[in-house]
């Protein structure tokens, strides 16, 4: 029975396949097939998240049957239960957004790869092998690119350039650190390599992480390899802004997170952190320090979701389990904040045809519910209580200071601070000051006010009640810090050694 | 032959294509510089599986699992091709779209999106 949970992949797959059938149907079809297939995708991925959480044992799904590691194996435990959930959400939340929001033909390119990408990001969480990571990796990137440049402007690819340069330094980044960890140990499985990585040489381990970490900085939107992200979340279609924000970053601190854990075995483990907390630092600090600066209202949440990310990968570098759930807790809180602000952003977009400060002066009096959504995922961010970012920032603090890293307590303060200044001018803006130019109300769309209000309260549930997504959140993170559980859940076949 | 030589070819391999993107002006030569780069990475994975005096890993007469190289690393070589070749004309249809908007393909002068 839960063999079929290998359908989250592979249904957008053929999905995908189908698509050029579906417009030789009718072209009217396309974006309502690709609405189907996320809704579809959203039950099946509730029922697995039901699954694995009842049962508490992970779903292992073994390609044609081989056992590891002899065939390739998907490994949906708690964590990846989760974050299907948030992508096939996400997913669905915005291709009901996109019915609307995509005016550039050819749509049905557009449904092809928005189903790609949510297929790649699903992979990237499930597979439980490192070189089929990497090709997940590269299915999302690749659609990624495309669907920087769909709009076709200059900007548009521009950015795409910019961001298909770095991805390739990336991948082949990560490719050598694969080649390394091969060529040390023998074997491609996690659970396998989780099980010698003590045997590892530990400057040959240090070499090769040091890689990993560089190739999946492209995609998790670290300091030094982030310049594309920016212009990519300015460039990019509204939904798909929002998608990459809600869960392509996700997906590659998780690959982080996830191989960085499994390998705290080898001797020189600690640089490893030493990098990753640097590098998370870095990345607060500029996000911050940029956002400030910005006109362009969308480009200013991509530096502050930017700056959100270093906080995450900060929590990662702490390793501890505190630091771990904490930053689990904190990528959920930005995965519905960011899916609700994006959103917002691209409806004003939409009505108003600019998002520079300009344009939201005295939003709150034309379109007051997105006004109202902004506001509250604004407070949210900034780290007010009864708010659910200021839970999953409190657990950071929490397991920075058992952790004795005091420098970080300051990093998440100082950051929270910055990010005060730049929202509270922008909530300023929207409802306390005239707009120059005479405006009056638009009537907001009602299915995209619906699906804002829920996340709002979302924002608001998760905010006054955290103890519910807290338990799940410390589910999850224990499937990450917990590698001998791990190892335990993969049935490796006996007696084959690298 | 020593394997070293192919470890120093590859190195130096991503090294060059490393120097084109980080140095040229023209997008079509750090596109090239990039092809290089992963040339270098496919190299790399190919002399990690090498064994010294052994055939290629296909299965026929007189050619056993025993005498043949390891075939992991060329499975992943084959699909990191493909997947190179994906990411190279996609690379190049969107340097087409730039040259149509911008009218060229140096780099100084397609500096419109900043801070």
């Amino acid at each position: 029975m839960s063999q079929y949970a290998s359908l989250l992949i592979a249904l957008p797959l053929i999905s995908a396949f189908f698509v050029p059938i579906i417009k030789a149907i009718g072209k009217k079809v396309v974006m309502p097939f690709l609405v189907l297939i996320t809704a579809i995708q959203m039950g099946m991925a509730t029922w697995v998240f039901n699954e694995v959480y009842t049962t508490g044992k992970p779903i292992i799904i073994m390609a044609g049957g081989f056992r590891p590691p002899v065939g390739i194996n998907l490994y949906i435990g708690h964590f990846a239960a989760l974050f299907v959930l948030i992508i096939a959400v996400a997913s669905f939340f915005m291709a009901i957004f996109s019915m609307k929001a995509i005016t550039v033909e050819p749509k049905d390119k557009y449904a092809m790869l928005s189903l790609l990408l949510m297929l790649g990001a699903t992979g990237m969480i499930s597979t439980g092998d490192i070189f089929n990571l990497f090709v997940f990796m590269e299915i999302t990137a690749i659609s990624a690119y495309a669907l920087t440049a769909y709009n076709k402007s200059g900007e548009a690819s521009e950015a795409a350039m910019k961001y298909i340069v770095l991805g390739g330094i990336g991948s082949s980044f990560f490719l050598v650190g694969i080649a390394l960890i091969y060529g040390s140990l023998g074997t491609l499985n996690m659970a396998q390599i989780a099980q010698l990585a003590g045997q590892m040489n530990p400057t040959v381990a240090q070499a090769a992480l040091a890689m990993l970490v560089f190739g999946l900085g492209v995609e998790a939107e670290l300091f030094p390899l982030n310049a594309w992200a920016p212009d990519a979340y300015q460039a990019a279609p509204h939904p798909v802004t929002a998608m990459f924000s809600a869960f392509v970053v996700k997906a590659g601190l998780y690959a982080l997170a996830r191989i960085l854990y499994l390998t705290h075995a080898v001797g020189s483990w600690g640089h490893i952190l030493r990098l990753l907390i640097i590098l998370g630092t870095l990345t607060v600090v500029i996000g911050e320090f940029s956002a400030l600066r910005q006109t362009n209202v969308k480009r200013m949440f991509a530096y502050s979701s930017i700056s959100q990310v270093g906080f995450i990968a900060v929590g990662f570098a702490l390793g501890t389990q505190a630091g771990v759930s904490a930053s689990i807790f904190h990528m959920v809180n930005h995965a519905i904040v960011k899916a609700l602000m994006f959103m917002a952003v691209g409806y004003v977009a939409l009505e108003l045809g600019g998002v520079t400060l300009e344009d939201f002066k005295g939003l709150g009096k034309v379109m007051p519910l997105t006004a109202f959504a902004i506001t509250v995922g604004a407070i949210s961010i900034i780290g007010i209580p009864l708010f659910n970012v200021f839970w999953s920032k409190i657990q950071l603090i929490l397991a920075a200071m058992k952790a004795g890293k005091s420098g970080v307590i300051a990093l998440i303060l100082g950051a929270s601070l910055v990010e005060a200044v730049y929202y509270i001018r922008l909530i300023h803006l929207m409802w306390f000051e005239e707009g120059s130019r005479e405006r009056t109300r638009i009537k907001e769309n009602f299915v995209f006010g619906t699906i804002m209000l829920l996340l709002v309260a979302l924002i608001i549930i998760i905010g006054v009640a955290p103890n519910m997504t807290w338990n799940i959140v410390q589910k999850a993170s224990a499937d990450i810090y917990n590698v001998a559980q791990y190892i335990k859940n993969v049935p490796l076949l006996p007696g084959v050694s690298p | 032959m020593n394997i070293g030589v192919y470890y120093f070819g590859a190195i130096s391999l991503m090294l060059i294509g490393l120097y084109a993107i980080l140095v040229k002006k023209n997008l079509l030569k750090i596109l090239v510089g990039l092809s290089i780069m992963e040339t270098g990475v496919n190299l790399l994975l190919i002399s990690i599986g090498y064994i010294a005096g052994r055939s290629a890993p296909i299965l026929s007469e007189g050619i056993g699992p025993n005498q043949a190289v390891d075939p992991i690393p060329q499975a992943l070589v084959l699909t990191a091709i493909v997947i190179g070749v994906a990411t190279t004309a996609l690379a190049l249809t969107v340097a087409i779209n730039l040259y149509e908007t911008y009218k060229t393909l140096n780099i100084e002068e397609l500096r419109r999106l900043r801070g």
